[in-house]
């Protein structure tokens, strides 16, 4: 980005296009713009983070982006910062770079002026930085008129899944929820979909009896499971449709197991500091004579597959799944900016599995 | 296939079944070079089956470790995604096997069918074979032959082999229809996968997703909108060793019976009543059926040969085209083929096409454009446009009309040009272009054609493999032409300059008519 100056709302398009202007005079890059990403910087000690991850993300989707932030004052206002997103330092053009200010009760107009500066005609992403809060009413208006909603589950509570799973009901089929830590799980559920890719494998399906899922804990980790280890059970639990089934839950210090009929799912914190909290360590399905195990090796961006199953021999496998950054899970969560049933559907199942040992929501006051 | 549930949703949601991936030919330039990085990078994206194991066959004698050895050489050379993941390689060369022997030999075949059996037994690819035949067209009868009596293609306990072939499909209509009858011997034709690299690129797919995927432009896609078509594949190389190959093909065999036939195809379909296989084959299929025979004395007027001669590309000069190694001093083969060919059914009767296609022309470039009509009457810009564009159109329509480029290759898009207002008190119009450009909007690079087409063949899914019909109907077009090119008189070659857009009479063929080809 270029140097900056603050402005008054109503300055940005004009100093948005007086940028563009010099960028055509000088013979560089076309305007083309794909998305509006809105990343809200909750705490003030984010922006840098947001500002760091669209500039880059900018860089691969022409965008306008808008960091909102907020700082605690007495007085009302928004001010904001216009410059252009660039390819390299002195490179082409890429893109609108937008960050709002707002101080004091005006991050209550922070919604409608979003919209205001929001492109015509092209989705708006939000993307919510950092833990989503139990209740914010500022979240709730802003997502009304997005296309996509962005989140990391990975950096909420277990029980925060149940929060998520709402957001989706309470869109209603409208804006999609995205959520960075789910888009990292694809190559793992990549990996376990392939145990069952031929029909030897495939009848082995109906007799799983055991599923162990092995995780990364959080320094001082209360809950039984990471949200990404929940989540890929609720994914699991679908595919071997144990939906609809009861749960009952043991624990004990650093595993929990879950009962959901003939299947018994366990979750086991391995601490293991090369890899981000909540990461997937090691997913095993077994049943009578059979084992299909995915294990993370030394190097945490290899892993070992194998698969023991009766009348399927297969030798064991070593594939690479990179450790992505934030900014390109944020890419791939572009990619397809539309509704993802099969996370709404494991949030849901997710949700109804972890909920007897994730403490539920506060309740509104008053609500 | 399975009906896998942990794959619903997913987006691999088609996995292939293990299987053992046999290369004829596999000391050859076409495996270095394509086959093996591609395989390697369907390895790193994770898209090989556990399981799968690839063997390499071929007349050299190496231990499997040299071969190995020397894949690795060709990955790091020719792969797309460097440096080598040393992790993943390693579990790729565990994968990679290697035989040698003649392809005539019957008993060499005992051999390769022991060694999959073996590997069957190991790796569970469970009878599941693709045969790639990597090999010059001499030698696949007696492969195919081999593969047969072997009973190395018989797909008879829910396994399947299928065969991969490399283009030239043929040298003309009876070789092209004698190599299909070779093949259903031992072969049914769903077995049988004709690779034309051509139709993995992103960009043709997207030519398909821009058609039917897409309201804006069909309603437009016909007589009664399009002006004229052009279709331009453009090399700026020359032959680069490969003189004895080009001897006996020229532009025509290597290019037009192909490639650009199959960009024509893809262009002028009907919809297909779904994407599968054999409903978009047959629309393919009926778009050359339709083509208006090229016979006789129409070959002077509507087909133009070129041959380069020395010229000089980049500020270089580089030889002629009979300087090259291996090409006869005196070769009459052409190295540039331009045409204008006509659809002769509904939606494009009357509608010209005009192809081009050479080597050593002033840039490397691939792009088919639609050329819409000219407004209907001159109520804008009557003069600016008409001293500006050179243009000779219609007395009464004088704005440049709107063209529709779609960019293959290089710097992939898509761009539309329009008429728009110059700023000021006049009405003066000038054409703009809107601009879609892969690489800026969806960033990074996308699978190459041969990993797309891999990937496809061992899912079994024929859709952008060409079908016998197409070849032999691709065949039944050009070779009157070519039998005429030969029967007539010597051409006066060369008759362009390296490094030029080809000869005149390329210009003439279109000029005539009042248009131009697009600058590019």
């Amino acid at each position: 980005m270029e140097t900056v100056v603050r402005l008054s709302l109503d300055a940005v398009e004009p100093e948005l296009a007086r940028l563009w202007k010099d960028e055509a005079d000088r013979g560089g890059a076309p305007r083309v713009e794909l998305f509006t990403v809105v990343a809200l910087a909750s705490e003030l000690a984010l922006l840098g983070r947001a500002q760091r991850v669209l500039g880059a993300v900018a860089c691969t989707y022409p965008s306008r982006t808008i960091v909102a932030t907020c700082v605690p004052a007495a007085d009302a206002a928004i001010t904001a910062e216009a410059s252009l997103h660039r390819l390299a330092s002195g490179g082409a053009a890429c893109g609108d770079a937008i960050v709002l200010q707002a101080t004091g009760p005006a991050r209550d107009w922070l919604p409608e002026n979003i919209d205001r500066l929001a492109l015509p005609d092209l989705p708006v992403c939000v993307w919510w930085v950092g833990d989503l809060p139990d209740f914010d009413s500022l979240f709730d208006r802003l997502v009304v008129n997005a296309d996509v909603i962005v989140v990391n589950s990975g950096e909420m509570d277990l029980r925060d899944l149940e929060k998520l799973s709402t957001i989706v009901m309470r869109c209603h089929g409208g804006a999609a929820l995205s959520d960075l830590m789910w888009i990292r799980l694809r190559p793992i559920q990549d990996l376990v979909a392939r145990f069952f890719d031929d029909e030897t494998s495939l009848r082995c399906l109906r007799s799983i009896e055991r599923i162990t899922i092995e995780f990364a804990p959080r320094e001082n980790e209360q809950d039984v499971a990471s949200t990404q280890a929940g989540l890929l059970l609720g994914w699991m639990a679908n595919a071997l449709s144990l939906g609809g089934e009861t749960v009952s839950w043991k624990r004990g210090t650093g595993w929990g197991e879950a009962t959901l009929g003939r299947v018994v799912a366990r979750f086991e914190a391995r601490a293991r500091d090369d890899v981000p909290p909540g990461t997937i360590l090691r997913i095993a399905l077994e049943c009578d004579g059979a084992r299909f195990e995915v294990v993370r090796q030394e190097d945490p961006a290899v892993f070992l597959w194998s698969r023991e199953a009766p009348g399927a021999p297969v030798p064991p496998q070593t594939l690479r799944i990179g450790i992505p950054e934030e900014t390109t899970l944020l890419i791939r969560s572009l990619e397809r900016p539309k509704r993802d049933p099969l996370l709404e559907k494991s949030l849901h199942t997710a949700t109804r599995i972890v909920r007897p040992i994730a403490p539920r929501l506060s309740t509104r006051a008053g609500g | 296939m399975t009906d896998n549930p942990f794959r619903a949703g997913l987006v691999t949601e088609r996995a292939p079944s293990p299987c053992v991936f046999v290369i004829f030919g596999a000391s050859g330039d076409l495996t270095r070079r394509k086959l093996i990085p591609a395989l390697y990078n369907l390895a790193v994206s994770r898209l090989l089956p556990a399981g799968m194991s690839i063997v390499g066959f071929a007349l050299t004698d190496i231990s499997e470790e040299q071969f190995r050895s020397s894949m690795r050489d060709a990955v790091a050379e020719f792969s797309r995604r460097k440096p080598i993941d040393d992790v993943v390689w390693a579990d790729f060369a565990s994968r990679l096997h290697y035989l040698s022997g003649k392809f005539e030999d019957p008993a060499n075949f005992v051999r390769l069918r022991e060694k999959l059996e073996q590997l069957d037994r190991t790796n569970g690819t469970r009878g599941n074979r693709i045969y790639y035949l990597a090999i010059p067209p001499s030698v696949f009868r007696p492969v195919n032959d081999n593969l047969a009596a072997a009973g190395m293609v018989a797909e008879e306990l829910g396994n399947y082999a299928r065969v991969i072939i490399e283009k030239p499909f043929g040298h003309d209509l009876a070789s092209a229809e004698a190599l299909n009858a070779d093949l259903h011997r031992v072969l049914s034709e769903r077995q049988i996968f004709r690779i034309d690299h051509y139709l993995g690129k992103e960009t043709v797919q997207n030519l398909v997703a821009l058609r039917f995927g897409t309201t804006i432009f069909e309603p437009l896609w016909n007589r009664n909108h399009i002006d004229h078509v052009q279709i331009t594949v453009a090399e700026d190389i020359g032959v680069e060793g490969r003189g004895k190959f080009y001897e006996e093909a020229g532009a025509s065999r290597d290019i037009v019976q192909n490639h650009l036939l199959q960009l024509l195809m893809v262009t002028a379909m009907e919809p297909p009543v779904a994407f599968t296989a054999d409903e978009v084959r047959d629309e393919k299929v009926k778009v050359l059926r339709a083509l208006r025979p090229i016979a006789g004395d129409d070959v002077k007027t509507l087909t133009v040969r070129g041959q380069y001669g020395p010229g000089n590309f980049a500020g270089k000069a580089v030889l002629g085209y009979r300087q090259e190694p291996n090409v006869s001093p005196t070769s009459s083969v052409e190295t540039f083929v331009a045409m204008r060919l006509e659809i002769d059914n509904w939606r494009f009767a009357g509608v010209p096409i005009y192809i081009r296609a050479g080597k050593r022309l002033a840039k490397r470039t691939t792009e088919l454009s639609v050329h819409f009509k000219r407004v209907p009457h001159a109520l804008l810009n009557r003069d600016q446009l008409v001293a500006r564009s050179g243009a000779v159109g219609d007395a009464g329509s004088d704005v440049e009309p709107d063209v529709l480029a779609i960019r293959i290759q290089p710097d992939e898009g898509i761009g539309l040009r329009f008429a728009a207002k110059v700023p000021g008190p006049t009405m003066t119009l000038r054409p703009v272009t809107m601009d879609f450009r892969y690489g800026s909007t969806f960033g990074g690079s996308g699978p190459e054609a041969y990993e797309r087409l891999l990937l496809d063949a061992m899912l079994g899914d024929p859709t952008l493999f060409a079908r016998a019909d197409e070849v032999t109907a691709a065949w039944r077009f050009m070779s009157p032409i070519l039998e005429a090119w030969e029967k007539g008189p010597p051409p006066s070659f060369p008759n362009y300059p390296a490094g030029t857009w080809g000869p005149k009479a390329a210009f003439d063929l279109i000029e005539r008519e009042g248009r131009v080809w697009r600058r590019l």
